[in-house]
């Protein structure tokens, strides 16, 4: 375990419905990972997550809190909200599978890629979802020690 | 040539009085006020000219070639950007304006349009055989490819491998000029001419060529003057041009420099054009997080509307824009290239990059990750401390910059003139 003075911990709130805000927190994120250092493969990664994860909020949720947590070895997310919940994690873990609204699709969202992408780009990935009260996604993107000499 | 600090914008220190104006309108926050002057941190200037735009003393000035330094060949070719062809009115046609080129002092002057449509047609190509991944982005732009070396580094590997046409063109004439004029290939010049003052960065220091095919860049805003006297001078000309034009304009490459137009011409693909400096970068950000993975091209150039709104044209660009469209539509919708000479090129690779566009150094807060994250940190904090007013007083652009200076050492709290006074009246 790193010293805890070497670890970076920001807090982020998301607003469900708030398109115009849309991507700032991930971009936030994605930045912040880049003048820390972070190797691009773990900042692409990571960038995707925290976009993908901020637009199910905005897409679907009441509102969120996204917690990071950054050490030389791993980028940690944790975005809890308050929601409808998913009522089949399972469906909703598989590709394409959506349930966007024919507006969210006409923004060019809800392609079902969400969840999976999140997934597939995570190296420790948990979701914890409960009907009428929301979900908590719980993320880890190893660095592989592939940090910047 | 291949430096890659080269840069095109500069600031003349004798004509800056330090303003703060071009800090604030710099997308990448590279421009600091110090001694009462503004200087231009090279390792993240993106020769977008943003700050050239803004500059109310003309104190930012841009490199590009003179025309008296074309005496050094002997056989001086000009191919100028569609861009020039939205510069004069609605009765001068784009066959006078090469023409009066001829008569500034060029040997031979060519068109750029037929090679637009040439590049289109081989993107086209690109875009058949190599279904990821997706957004592709088009390499036209040289400041977009530099700000994705710079700020997204991960999507280098996202723009589309073909060179832009003023390289095509350039690499065309220098394969078959020599040997057709008898003339030894460095005596031969070819020099674009443009609105535009990144392209003679793509020419010192290419980012995707061992060298470029370009001798030079001339601002269309240079030579201007000298094209209007030519063609004021030659009403004779001008009948002769109208009457018996010598070059098939393509309506495809004519609407090139206007956004939309690098993608206008494909057939089966969904393109998407972006323009302005701070939409491209939001559009690169969604990119860069996943996004916009059903578009199949994505054409970005930083300057409002296209290169037609680069800052070194004359003519305002909606005025430009509206002759160009009046041109395109002159023009129709037939082709001019030869699809058995795209494809003839394009297999041979004779369109392609030399090498993928690589990223540049890396500017994390420090080389140790455990470090850096400690100077985030004590970043956070600072901003904290600071007004939130981003005056630019302290040479910054905004107290974040100044925040992220202060930790990278290139700055003191002390800078900031709200700080110091801060104590004495509030606490």
């Amino acid at each position: 375990m790193p010293a805890a003075e070497a670890i970076y911990r920001k807090g982020f709130s998301v607003k469900g419905g708030d398109f115009a805000k849309a991507g700032a927190a991930a971009c936030e994120i994605k930045e912040l990972l880049k003048d820390l250092g972070l190797d691009t493969s773990t900042v692409r990664r990571a960038a995707i997550v925290a976009y993908e994860a901020e637009m199910n909020v905005i897409m679907y949720a009441w509102e969120a809190r996204m917690d990071l947590t950054v050490s030389p070895e791993q980028v940690h997310l944790i975005v809890d909200d308050r929601g409808p919940g998913i009522a089949d994690v399972e469906l909703a873990l598989t590709e394409g599978y959506s349930t966007a609204t024919a507006e969210m699709r006409e923004l060019g969202f809800g392609a079902g890629m969400g969840l999976p992408n999140i997934k597939r780009n995570a190296d420790v990935f948990a979701i914890d979802s409960a009907v009428g009260r929301g979900t908590r996604l719980d993320i880890i993107i190893r660095t592989n020690g592939h940090v910047r000499p | 040539m291949n430096d890659k600090n080269f840069h095109a914008i500069h600031i003349t220190k004798d004509k800056c009085i330090g303003c703060v104006r071009c800090l604030s309108a710099c997308p990448t926050r590279a421009i600091r006020v110090g001694d009462g002057k503004a200087r231009i941190i090279d390792q993240l200037c993106i020769d977008c000219a943003e700050c050239l735009r803004v500059c109310p003393h003309d104190a930012v000035h841009s490199h590009t070639t003179s025309f008296a330094s074309l005496e050094a060949f002997d056989y001086k070719v000009a191919i100028p950007s569609t861009v020039i062809y939205g510069q004069f009115g609605p009765t001068v046609v784009p066959n006078e304006i090469l023409s009066a080129l001829r008569r500034v002092g060029f040997d031979e002057v060519y068109d750029l349009s037929s090679i637009c449509e040439l590049n289109c047609a081989a993107t086209e190509e690109y875009l058949n055989e190599h279904p990821r991944p997706r957004p592709y982005i088009t390499a036209t732009c040289p400041v977009v490819v530099r700000i994705i070396q710079r700020r997204y580094p991960s999507l280098c590997g996202q723009i589309l491998p073909i060179e832009p046409p003023r390289e095509i063109a350039a690499k065309i004439l220098r394969t078959i000029l020599p040997k057709a004029l008898g003339i030894p290939a460095e005596k031969i010049g070819i020099i674009h001419i443009t609105p535009c003052p990144a392209k003679i960065v793509s020419i010192n220091s290419p980012a995707t060529l061992a060298k470029s095919y370009l001798d030079g860049a001339i601002s269309i805003r240079d030579i201007f003057p000298q094209i209007l006297k030519a063609l004021r001078k030659s009403d004779e000309d001008a009948m002769m041009r109208h009457l018996f034009p010598e070059t098939l304009f393509s309506g495809t490459g004519m609407g090139w420099p206007l956004s939309g137009g690098e993608t206008r011409g494909l057939k089966s693909h969904r393109a998407v054009a972006v323009s302005g400096i701070r939409d491209t970068m939001r559009v690169l950000d969604e990119v860069e997080g996943g996004l916009l993975q059903d578009i199949d091209l994505l054409e970005c150039t930083v300057c409002p509307d296209g290169c037609v709104g680069g800052p070194l044209g004359v003519e305002n660009r909606f005025l430009a824009k509206s002759r160009i469209l009046e041109l395109v539509a002159a023009a129709g919708e037939h082709a001019v290239v030869d699809q058995k000479d795209v494809s003839r090129l394009y297999h041979k690779n004779f369109l392609s990059f030399d090498h993928p566009v690589t990223p540049t150094e890396p500017r994390p807060l420090d080389g140790d990750p455990a470090k850096a994250i400690r100077k985030a940190k004590r970043r956070e904090k600072i901003i904290v401390d600071l007004p939130q007013k981003d005056c630019g007083v302290c040479g910054a652009p905004d107290c974040r910059t100044l925040a992220d200076d202060i930790v990278r050492g290139y700055a003191r709290l002390e800078d900031c003139p709200f700080v110091k006074t801060a104590p004495k009246e509030k606490r």
